[in-house]
């Protein structure tokens, strides 16, 4: 019997395809506008609680104060670090700038660090 | 647009960042005073119009590569649309009435 | 050196499947595509396109420990062992290491490469000045061997509406030659949300490209010239 019309096999296993470190900023850039995309309501939620009436101003307060608060905080933190640090990156390379391979192997680094680096120091702040 | 609305977006982060390490408003009144006023308020303003913009161009460019079939991919970014739409005029409105 | 390649042979395998082999080195081997012709020895039905053996035809593009070059120009001492050969990703496999290329060139045929110029031909040739030469130069030496494209994240979502890194290469050899004259009907062709705008600067295509060529750059390139074009 013959197969040959069976559709043909891809290669496509993503854990085996290496992935250089620009295409890491970039996959996060990704996830990260996403993880924020989520977090607007959250965030335009406590966005009018903070506006609303005095006693909203405080219940926001107190739920400042909480562990899951926190994390969502240094998380959104994070997220937003990295996706603007990556989309500054990006605006640049645009006009030109860093667009050369070393360089902007240099530059997609210095974003995921830079962003940790906020997150960490965001930790410090916060608890 | 995506990037015009990236860069007005940078531009009033830093902003806002710089006035909350310079003079964290320390209660409700004085948060809301400062929001309320003139300048602001229609910074912010301007400012969620750009986020709405911004996060649109986002997320259908993610629909676009990962949401193959057609109808399934119209209902997506539908589904976003409106959310982003009534997302903004919810902020637009929280905005509004805090200069009142 | 030990080797894991991928096998597959479509009148007698369901499933493609890897296969070991230990081939030892000789001090005089320099080129991966060598020790493959060697393996070739010890199992004849192992299938690989190969031509020039010089880098410049762009027969024996494969994925390489993860990452897309040519075998003959990648040095076999400075892979790391166990060395896993696999075709390029996300093209059907016709073969063991041998892949179908048709959407690949149908992309390319899409830009129209070729010369577009209706004008009365002029005596002799139509001349270039060297600077309008050398705006070529990065872009004009592309093989289509095809390792951008294949290891380019937006082409695999979107294969068939994509243009992908090697198409958009040659688009821009194109719009840059000053010979030609329909520049603004290519910019047209490109200025839509799929044909060039699915490219999000990743970068896979500059770093993988055996030529050392950079279609990233080419992509910014033409996105520049859409900009001052008003589009």
């Amino acid at each position: 019997m013959s197969r040959s019309n069976m559709p043909r096999p891809v290669f496509f296993n993503l854990t085996q395809i290496q992935m250089p470190v620009g295409a890491l900023t970039s996959i996060t850039h990704r996830v990260t506008g996403v993880v924020l995309a989520v977090g607007l309501p959250f965030g335009f939620y406590a966005l009018h609680l903070s506006l609303a009436s005095v006693q909203s101003y405080e219940r926001l307060t107190r739920m400042a104060n909480t562990g899951l608060f926190k994390a969502a905080l240094i998380l959104f933190t994070w997220a937003l670090s990295h996706h603007l640090l990556a989309g500054v990156r990006h605006l640049l390379m645009d006009i030109g700038v860093g667009s050369h391979l070393a360089a902007a192997r240099r530059s997609a680094w210095s974003v995921n660090v830079g962003a940790f680096l906020i997150a960490l120091l965001a930790t410090r702040v916060v608890l | 647009m995506q990037r015009l609305s990236a860069v007005f977006m940078l531009g009033f982060i830093v902003f806002v960042l710089l006035h909350f390490v310079a003079d964290p408003p320390h209660s409700y009144e004085a948060w809301r005073g400062w929001v309320g006023n003139d300048g602001v308020s229609v910074a912010a303003i301007l400012f969620v119009v750009a986020l709405v913009t911004h996060a649109w161009v986002g997320l259908r460019d993610v629909t676009l590569d990962y949401v193959a079939p057609l109808a399934a991919r119209i209902a997506t970014l539908f589904l976003i649309a409106t959310t982003l739409l009534a997302l903004g005029a919810w902020a637009v409105r929280v905005f509004l009435l805090a200069r009142g | 050196m030990k080797f894991s390649i991928y096998r597959f042979n479509p009148e007698q395998d369901r499933k493609p499947y890897m296969q070991d082999f230990d081939e030892p080195l000789n001090d005089g081997d320099r080129m991966l595509l060598d020790v493959i012709l060697r393996i070739k020895e010890q199992d004849d039905s192992l299938t690989i396109r190969k031509s020039c053996r010089e880098g410049v035809c762009g027969s024996d593009a494969i994925n390489i420990n993860g990452r897309n070059g040519l075998a003959c120009i990648t040095r076999v001492w400075d892979l790391k062992e166990p060395v896993v050969l696999r075709p390029l990703p996300s093209f059907p496999v016709i073969r063991d290491l041998v892949v179908d290329m048709s959407r690949f060139f149908t992309q390319y045929h899409s830009i129209k490469p070729y010369l577009i110029n209706d004008e009365p031909p002029p005596e002799k040739e139509r001349l270039q000045s060297p600077e309008q030469r050398d705006k070529l130069n990065g872009l004009y030496e592309c093989i289509l061997c095809g390792c951008c494209t294949s290891q380019c994240p937006s082409s695999w979502w979107n294969p068939e509406k994509f243009v992908g890194p090697a198409g958009l290469l040659q688009a821009e050899r194109f719009i840059v030659d000053s010979r030609d004259r329909a520049t603004h009907e290519r910019l047209d062709d490109l200025n839509d949300v799929y044909r060039l705008f699915r490219c999000r600067s990743i970068m896979n295509c500059t770093e993988v490209c055996p030529k050392g060529l950079a279609p990233s750059r080419a992509i910014e390139s033409i996105r520049l010239t859409m900009l001052k074009e008003g589009m």
